[in-house]
């Protein structure tokens, strides 16, 4: 009997503090409401929000990341995602997709296109409200509809954008390095002529 | 301001006189009531849907509807039109009149409770001097209208259901009607008008819920009136996750509508006696006879709703052993107990000895109703 | 005058309707449909009873005989089997000597009524309330009232003792 008194004392407790708490507060014993009215308000996304992909390029939209090497077509479980590399006018190939399609009906976001990536291209964005009416013309995505730059990915996920440049910041220099000891090598190497040449490192 | 619907009725009348014979007016005037109960009862349970769906809703720490209009006002009227245009499925091998019927007189008596229902001073339908007992028989009814739906479903979990339901609703009767008696011992009448105006003492304040066997009676009569609209704690027969939806399992569209507000309509109308027969019906100090019968009535609509948002179902062992083995012998001591007090002189004595012996009888019974619990074993490892 | 005829034609009506049901009960195949023209027939005859002023009679009838003894006959009807089946037959090939039967009896009857010169009382100005039945019952009918009372209890008695698991 005082159990039921209890629980009825509950519930009228939660009924009043949905009145006066429109928005729940945090604890485990705390009452409101905790509807969102969903197209007016929305959750605020996390950053860790996995939905479908997109190809990056730095600055303008020529300078796209993705090389068209194929690995995120062969890695894809549902095989969404064709890539057809770009040829240049003499017929050889070029590092540019002309064709990347990725099958937004097929897409099961799981992201595996993004960890297989070396050439950190493509990424896993925060769209989720795409439709359309039919499925071939508005929900197959193509290459320019893919393109976003750099800096959306900075602003939808910043701890990973930090992460990656600094890789790639390390790597560009890393580069930089051997190339200048490379450069300093060939300098190195014609200077003294009657000198027997050092050995060197790439020896 | 009291008056005002009986004014507006006779004013009608008055209008029409000229033009009709007599007859036509007595006829005009039952029409005019009829019309009213006909249109009040499905509008009543079109926005008890309503109001149930906001408040579980905020029970449960989210908005009801509140789309469809300014605050949802317009969601039963799309609940209606989704229920009109569904397709009336009918099963293959059920019995195509009685499940056809099974609906229609569900609603009948249902309906029909509204007529003896005293909405407020001298605005009851028919003051008929046997009230009580025509809401108690007209209930009764609606137990064959069970029993027709589940039966005619032709499906075994249909018809096990149904005679669950029965089975509940007949039980819940019996404490019912002897929870009633002890407001009619009070008044002397069967009528409802008569037991209302008993009630009105102190102001409008002398209600039979402040002595100890209004009380107990007023509990029992709700428990019993909250058991026969198989509203929760008590929907074993038309929950979900109980043989799906027991008796109306087959029915869809406009004959659920008709099950759907069958139940809402009952829902109101035992809130509204038990307003009447224990909480003074339209009897209140200030505002008009009708805005008092309204507030009691939907404050015990509410409760009911705040059950439904609280309480878990009860098995079906245990919902029969509570109206046997507990209400029943409770209102049996509460009709004693009703009449020792108008036999007991003085105030103070009539208080204790009524206290002495309904906190007794509850106690006993309580401690008589204990489930068994067997003791706690305590099991050693063999080694 | 109109309201009269009105009243008239509305209270024939339903007699002829729970004739009509009162027929069913008998020739229905189907024992659930027959149970169910019960329920009209009985409700015909509170309707009857509603006609003739005697409103708590009324009532009586539809709570005892709708409510309780027609819930009881249908939860049989439930409990038994097969009786829903439609192959077994309700009625038997004895309808011609029931004819005959219950037309000496009806005829016996008819002569019985006719020649009886019924005689008129005084007439009742004042409906028969519950109030006077109920003084009735315990005052001067008191005996069979208890004699009832025993009579049920051992009806409950009996149905414990039959519905006892031993």
């Amino acid at each position: 009997m005082l159990g039921i008194l209890r629980g009825m004392g509950v519930t009228f407790k939660n009924f009043v503090a949905s009145y006066l708490h429109p928005r729940k507060p945090e604890g485990l014993d705390t009452a409101g409401l905790v509807t969102l009215q969903y197209p007016e308000e929305k959750l605020q996304e996390k950053e860790g929000f996995r939905n479908f992909p997109f190809l990056v390029y730095d600055g303008t939209v020529d300078n796209i990341r993705c090389v068209s090497c194929d690995i995120c077509a062969k890695e894809c479980p549902p095989k969404c995602i064709y890539i057809v590399r770009d040829t240049d006018e003499q017929g050889r190939p070029v590092k540019r997709p002309k064709v990347f399609d990725i099958d937004f009906t097929v897409c099961m976001n799981c992201g595996i296109c993004e960890e297989a990536c070396p050439f950190d291209a493509i990424f896993m964005d925060h769209e989720f409200e795409i439709s359309g009416y039919e499925r071939q013309q508005s929900l197959v995505y193509h290459r320019d509809q893919l393109l976003k730059p750099d800096t959306h990915f900075a602003k939808i996920r910043p701890t990973d954008h930090a992460a990656i440049e600094e890789r790639r910041k390390k790597e560009a220099e890393k580069k930089a390095a051997a190339a200048q000891a490379a450069a300093q090598a060939a300098q190195a190497k014609p200077a003294p002529p009657e000198a027997p040449p050092p050995p060197s490192p790439t020896q | 301001m009291d008056q005002m619907f009986v004014n507006l009725k006779k004013a009608l009348l008055d209008s029409l006189a000229p033009f009709l014979p007599m007859e036509g007016v007595a006829f005009v005037s039952v029409v005019v009531s009829i019309s009213a109960i006909a249109v009040f009862g499905p509008f009543t349970m079109m926005y008890l849907t309503w109001f149930e769906r906001k408040l579980v809703g905020r029970i449960q720490n989210r908005i009801g509807p509140n789309r469809v209009g300014i605050f949802g006002l317009l969601q039963p009227i799309a609940d209606g039109i989704k229920m009109l245009t569904k397709e009336d499925i009918v099963p293959t091998g059920a019995d195509r009149v009685v499940h056809f019927l099974a609906p229609v007189v569900v609603v009948i008596p249902a309906l029909l409770v509204f007529s003896v229902i005293p909405f407020g001073r001298n605005m009851v339908a028919v003051d008929l001097n046997v009230g009580l007992i025509f809401f108690i028989a007209v209930s009764a009814t609606t137990t064959i209208a069970i029993f027709m739906g589940s039966w005619a479903s032709r499906n075994k979990f249909s018809l096990l259901g149904g005679m669950r339901t029965v089975a509940q609703l007949v039980s819940y009767e019996v404490p019912m009607i002897l929870s009633l008696v002890p407001a009619v011992l009070a008044a002397g009448s069967l009528s409802t008008v008569d037991i209302v105006e008993a009630q009105g003492g102190w102001n409008g304040l002398k209600w039979f819920v402040f002595t100890p066997w209004g009380l107990v009676a007023f509990f029992l009569f709700y428990l019993c009136g909250v058991a026969e609209c198989n509203r929760t704690p008590f929907d074993i027969p038309e929950a979900e996750s109980e043989i799906v939806a027991g008796f109306h399992t087959e029915y869809s569209g406009m004959k659920f509508a008709l099950w759907y507000m069958a139940e809402f309509m009952n829902v109101f109308t035992v809130s509204a006696l038990t307003a009447t027969l224990y909480l003074g019906g339209y009897q209140g100090p200030l505002l008009p006879s009708w805005a008092w019968f309204m507030i009691k009535t939907y404050a015990l609509v509410f409760v009911m709703m705040w059950f439904r948002g609280t309480l878990p179902r009860l098995r079906v062992d245990q919902l029969m052993g509570l109206a046997w083995k507990f209400l029943l012998p409770l209102a049996l001591i509460n009709i004693l107990v009703t009449s020792a007090w108008y036999f007991i002189p003085g105030l103070a004595l009539r208080l204790a000895v009524s206290i002495a012996i309904l906190g007794a009888s509850f106690w006993g019974l309580v401690t008589l109703n204990r489930p068994f619990v067997p003791e706690k074993r305590i099991y050693e490892f063999a080694e | 005058m109109t309201l009269e005829i009105f009243a008239k034609i509305s209270v024939y009506s339903v007699l002829a309707l729970s004739l009509v049901a009162a027929l069913g009960v008998v020739l229905f195949p189907s024992i659930f449909h027959a149970a169910l023209c019960l329920v009209g027939a009985l409700v015909g005859v509170a309707i009857l009873y509603i006609a003739l002023h005697a409103e708590f009679i009324a009532v009586v009838q539809i709570l005892l005989y709708v409510g309780a003894v027609m819930t009881l006959v249908i939860f049989a009807i439930m409990l038994t089997h097969r009786i829903g089946d439609q192959t077994i037959p309700q009625a038997n090939k004895q309808s011609l000597p029931a004819l005959l039967s219950l037309a000496c009896f009806v005829g016996l009857l008819g002569s019985l009524f006719l020649k009886t010169k019924w005689p008129v009382g005084p007439a009742h100005t004042e409906p028969v309330s519950a109030f006077v039945l109920g003084k009735a019952l315990l005052g001067e009918y008191v005996f069979p009232f208890e004699v009832v009372s025993v009579i049920l209890i051992a009806g409950l008695i009996g149905a414990v003792v039959i519905a006892r698991k031993d």
